[in-house]
């Protein structure tokens, strides 16, 4: 069983936003929220990295562990999907994210946030495949298609890859043996107190 | 007393039962409450869960994978 997974090369991310596009057209995500976003560090300085950042499908996800409705369910992939039914807007899950996954999207009076909204790896939710009520609550099923994210699939340099946890390390290590460099991976001077 | 004297006191009192018969049925819990369980998730059962299970599903996942290798 795979065990699906994302990963941005920084090295090869050049901040053209295409995924934060083609995710937001893919799935209709509507205005004001932003399943995946880039993020530059450094941002105008020479050697500067940008990574694309959504939901990272933890495998001890901590905006399950403390969902008070508990409406999130991992597929046997690892993909963690939510019940848009039993959301309740809370927002506890937006505090857990360490990545700041969960959007909300409504801003009105009184705090109402709406039901909670985030990146499904194009995989939908609890409804059936492809329906329209799929469809208008989590966006497109693109895996019960046979296919990938869209925003993986779009990506121009092929920095930001999708799939099977075990395939998307075989081609970053193919490409960090090619480079003839250790990882320029996002945090590895900050874990290895070394300089990017 | 005779019926024909008694039937127009029945109908408003036989109204005002049916009333208050139909008002009082609605005051019962409604039945599709979720009751929650820590750790249970109890929404609906995502169909993907069953295709996920298949060969062809990985199968088709793994060729389409591979378009992300550099060429």
């Amino acid at each position: 069983m795979a065990r699906m997974k994302f990963l941005c090369d920084a090295d090869r991310c050049i901040e053209c936003n295409g995924c934060v596009t083609a995710c937001k057209n893919a799935n209709d995500v509507p205005w004001g929220v932003n399943r995946r976003r880039v993020v530059t560090i450094n941002d105008g300085v020479p050697g500067e990295k940008s990574i694309s950042v959504a939901c990272m499908h933890c495998t001890d996800a901590p905006c399950a562990a403390v969902c008070p409705v508990d409406c999130f369910y991992t597929t046997d992939d690892g993909v963690v999907l939510h019940d848009k039914d039993l959301c309740i807007g809370c927002g506890y899950c937006f505090y857990a994210c360490p990545f700041g996954a969960p959007q909300f999207p409504q801003q009105e009076a009184f705090g109402v946030r709406g039901k909670m909204d985030k990146c499904t790896f194009c995989a939908g939710g609890p409804e059936e495949d492809n329906s329209a009520a799929e469809r208008e609550k989590y966006g497109a099923n693109r895996l019960a298609q046979g296919k990938l994210p869209m925003c993986a699939e779009m990506c121009s340099t092929k920095a930001l890859l999708a799939g099977d946890g075990d395939l998307v390390a075989d081609i970053y290590r193919e490409r960090v043996m090619k480079r003839d460099s250790r990882p320029q991976a996002w945090g590895w001077g900050t874990a290895y107190k070394s300089e990017a | 007393m005779t019926m024909a004297g008694r039937r127009p006191v029945q109908l408003p009192v036989l109204a005002l039962v049916c009333l208050i018969a139909s008002g009082i049925s609605g005051c019962q819990d409604p039945s599709d409450v979720t009751i929650y369980e820590p750790g249970v998730y109890k929404g609906k059962t995502d169909p993907l869960l069953a295709l996920a299970d298949t060969a062809e599903y990985e199968e088709r996942l793994a060729v389409r994978f591979n378009y992300q290798r550099d060429r």
